[in-house]
């Protein structure tokens, strides 16, 4: 009975001893086995699904300022577009009109050349008309009158009858 | 518990066979499963690393659920160990039993034995009131523990700390060595009625194993989450 008091009396401390002590021990291996890799890949998954995160919102910002930016730069090539059209449906006005200008000018111009010129042919044909005319008439007249009238004075006569047609 | 044992002496003091083997056997199951569970951890986690992080992440959530942070961090590995144990170590008596010719029980469920149970509740309070002094200090630990919420609650509050200690080992014990011992009579029932009783044992034998199962899983997580507790009670996080 002693001997079995002293047993149970005894018994507990080295068991306790042996649980405790295992336990740690069990700690230490699955810290090394599983606990620390696992508590690890946790981390860097956690880590890496707030990168990914980040990375997304980064991603959208950037590309929301990219659409801004060419729809930006749509707008502006549109406006140069246009602006481009209208200067050079200008410019082509500007150079029809003046190029139609200078047409109108230069045929202007030749009409008034050639009534000038055509004036100026009838006031020749005219002249020499009216000279060959005298010419004629004197020598005709001299012919007739044998002299009596000089050939100045004829021709005086003749030019002064002529201008009188010519009036009429 | 007055079963025959047979011990042996080292180092001037005596263990108990039983409690040596059952303990060493339960420890290296837990040891082969996370080995085996955590082959390859990787950040895209296969089928066994699934499973071992769930256990994790549910010990995270009973610790997170009474402990601040920093609290529930230093705890996870000793939740972790705790939880594995205590879940192998529950359901291993239900698998097996092993008795020597001299009708000495070799290997059954650790935490079946009461000095196993009252082992791990006093490494848990021990760390538990560790963990108090360390953040309060030993002055504001000894008044948290002892004058809250007012002074004239000491004896109640001498009398928690006891009860405290007390319950947490037995309940682990309490449980699970009713769900052996029934075992072992519906057992011992199978082979009475000459040789027929397994016909009625069978069936209440499978079903109360399987009730054990469940037992043994909620006392675990029961010893898990106990174990938080007083250490936020202790700490003054409350």
């Amino acid at each position: 009975m002693a001997q079995t008091l002293i047993m149970t009396k005894a018994m507990p401390l080295g068991d306790m001893v042996f649980i405790i002590v295992a336990f740690l021990l069990l700690m230490l291996i699955l810290k090394k086995v599983a606990y620390g890799p696992l508590t690890q890949v946790l981390d860097q998954r956690a880590d890496k699904i707030n990168k990914d995160l980040d990375e997304a919102a980064q991603k959208s910002q950037d590309a929301a300022s990219l659409v801004d930016q060419r729809v930006k730069e749509l707008a502006q090539s549109k406006d140069q577009a246009s602006q481009l059209i209208a200067t050079a449906k200008k410019s082509a006005k500007e150079q029809s009109d003046s190029l139609i200008q200078a047409a109108n000018t230069q045929v202007a111009g030749m009409r008034q050349s050639a009534e000038e010129d055509a004036a100026q042919m009838k006031d020749d044909a005219m002249n020499t008309a009216k000279k060959d005319v005298a010419d004629l008439s004197v020598q005709i007249a001299s012919k007739l009158i044998q002299k009596e009238l000089s050939a100045d004075d004829q021709r005086a006569l003749i030019d002064a009858y002529l201008a009188e047609l010519g009036q009429q | 518990m007055d079963e025959a044992t047979s011990t042996f002496s080292f180092l001037g003091l005596t263990f108990t066979w039983t409690t040596v083997l059952s303990t060493l056997l339960a420890m290296t199951v837990v040891v082969l499963l996370a080995v085996f569970l955590t082959r390859k951890v990787a950040i895209r986690p296969s089928r066994g690393q699934n499973v071992i992080e769930y256990v994790l992440d549910f010990i995270r959530g009973i610790l997170g659920d009474q402990l601040p942070n920093n609290l529930a961090r230093q705890f996870g590995l000793y939740g972790f160990t705790l939880f594995l144990f205590l879940v192998v170590s529950n359901e291993m008596g239900l698998l097996l039993q092993v008795k020597n010719a001299s009708d000495v029980t070799l290997i059954k469920s650790p935490t079946a034995d009461p000095l196993i149970a009252f082992s791990l509740a006093i490494m848990s309070l021990t760390l538990a009131h560790a963990t108090g002094i360390k953040t309060l200090g030993f002055g504001g630990y000894l008044k948290n523990m002892f004058l809250k919420p007012y002074a004239a609650m000491f004896p109640l509050n001498v009398v928690e700390q006891v009860t405290n200690f007390l319950t947490l080992a037995l309940r682990l014990f309490g449980n699970i060595f009713a769900g052996e011992l029934m075992l072992n009579l519906l057992a011992s029932m199978a082979f009475s009625l000459h040789g027929f009783g397994w016909i009625a044992a069978l069936p209440l034998e499978m079903a109360w194993q399987a009730f054990s199962l469940l037992i043994g899983g909620i006392q675990a997580y029961v010893f898990v989450m106990l174990t938080a507790v007083f250490t936020a009670q202790l700490s003054g996080e409350e």
